[in-house]
């Protein structure tokens, strides 16, 4: 269940993840969505590997279909993830965008 | 290890809306009782896999649910590994008549999906995986799909390799009367099924389904029986996919078989039969390479050339149809993969009998690998 204080206890793991650069090491468009996405399907979920070796699975947004590839260059950026519960706070996460 | 199977039995798997949880049990307990010639009151304890009951049935304490449903007031747990729950609970219940403490238990594998809409049990189900993979909107199809991809980049595998796990399952099953689907598929209508996750398709994925599974084991001299469990072997790995080592092997399947085949006395040459965790295509062949039926990367080759088919290769894989034709109640397969290989080796298994099985192999997994448990049944 979606819970503030689980959102807050959250929000400490993005800092150290966001904005750093690495590149795709795989990626699928979903189109059957779970409870909760049908709004948003379809979309592409990857896996990337970050410069400092950490690897990290997010949705890849504001992309073209010719930067769905194993390789790509992306950089880790803050955007919103799921829409807001019943006590209404907006949860935040990282999703990856390809750099130019 | 020797623990003895006196017996072991399955529903039907399928959309069996006519029939609740309760009802599933009972039908699946009076068949393994009538075989084994046991009294009810001779089972000493109760071990049930299963994982959605809570999620989605709203029920905890499945344990004591299921004891007073079958009217044995005995110890009686609920075991959960994902979609290893199956084997886990045949795992517990093995150690607990190696134990002593018990000499005859029951192992339930059961679960109820298709009362609910598909949305909410893919969300369901994503309770096997990570927080992460959760927020991503992942559903297991697509963390499956990210696997394939990263297979097919490293090794070549075909979308073509892969829909001919399915086509031979589907045969398979078409001699399993219990099976969910029946129907042959072909290659052909796997190819040109809509696409799930990418590069997934429909019929590359194992359906939502309802079922039971039992068993009986002790560890009992002269029991009558001649089939035993000579190893049963569990390993773990991380929840989820970013934080493995390799996207395109299960690392807790490769430790749990070799702990397998050493405590049974065996290797993968020596495997007859074989029940492999084909929750997606991509599983089955990755399930052959991990447990070491064949090398790395040659896997896809070997399947689509009929090397793992009934009355064509050896070892033969998934002759009940595998999840993926024969259905993947979850908390149930686990149980029947091993009742499945009971009754190959117990000479019972019918139009899909494998001749002269001696040793058989189950591969469960929960999640995407984050549990593997790996089973060995020989004859005596």
């Amino acid at each position: 269940m979606l819970s503030p204080v689980k959102i807050w206890r959250n929000q400490n793991k993005i800092k150290s993840i966001l904005n750093k650069k690495g590149e795709i090491i795989s990626y699928t468009r979903i189109h059957v969505p779970p409870a909760g996405f049908e709004s948003q399907a379809p979309y592409v979920v990857a896996v990337a590997q970050l410069d400092d070796g950490k690897r990290i699975i997010a949705q890849l947004v504001d992309f073209n279909e010719s930067d769905l590839m194993i390789g790509r260059k992306i950089i880790t950026v803050l955007r919103r993830t799921k829409d807001p519960g019943l006590e209404g706070i907006i949860p935040y996460g990282i999703k990856f965008k390809p750099v130019t | 290890m020797k623990v003895t199977v006196l017996a072991g039995a399955t529903t039907k798997f399928g959309e069996l809306w006519d029939f609740s949880p309760r009802v599933l049990a009972q039908q699946v307990t009076a068949q393994v009782l009538k075989e084994s010639g046991l009294a009810k009151n001779k089972i000493e304890a109760v071990f049930v896999g299963n994982m959605l009951s809570s999620s989605l049935g709203n029920q905890d304490h499945l344990g004591a649910f299921f004891s007073e449903e079958l009217g044995m007031n005995v110890p009686a747990v609920k075991i959960e590994a994902a979609c290893a729950s199956g084997g886990m609970a045949v795992h517990l219940a093995a150690l607990s008549v190696i134990s002593g403490q018990y000499k005859k238990v029951l192992v339930l594998g059961i679960e109820k999906m298709t009362d609910y809409k598909p949305e909410m049990v893919n969300s369901a189900l994503m309770g096997a995986s990570s927080d992460a993979e959760r927020e991503t909107g992942a559903t297991f199809a697509a963390l499956y799909a990210l696997i394939a991809r990263a297979h097919m980049e490293k090794y070549r595998t075909t979308e073509k390799e892969m829909a001919q796990v399915a086509v031979k399952n589907h045969y398979h099953a078409s001699l399993n009367s219990h099976a969910q689907y029946t129907v042959p598929l072909t290659l052909e209508a796997v190819l040109k099924s809509s696409v799930v996750a990418s590069p997934l398709k429909i019929f590359d994925c194992s359906p939502i389904s309802d079922g039971a599974a039992a068993l009986i084991l002790s560890s009992e001299k002269n029991t009558g029986s001649d089939i035993y469990i000579a190893a049963s072997a569990p390993s773990t790995d991380t929840l989820g996919i970013s934080q493995r080592d390799d996207l395109t092997s299960l690392k807790s399947a490769k430790i749990a078989s070799r702990l397998a085949f050493s405590q049974a006395g065996v290797g993968p040459a020596d495997i007859d039969v074989a029940e492999v965790h084909d929750c997606f295509t991509i599983a089955e062949i990755i399930a052959m390479e991990d447990i070491g039926f064949f090398e790395k990367g040659a896997a896809a080759r070997a399947i689509y050339e009929k090397k793992t088919w009934l009355n064509i290769g050896r070892p033969v894989v998934n002759t009940s149809g595998g999840l993926k034709a024969a259905g993947h109640p979850v908390g149930a397969t686990g149980v029947k993969q091993v009742v499945e290989i009971y009754k190959q080796l117990k000479g019972i298994a019918g139009k899909k009998q494998v001749k002269s099985s001696r040793i058989g192999l189950t591969h469960n997994v929960g999640g995407t690998g984050a549990t593997c448990v790996i089973h060995i049944l020989k004859k005596n």
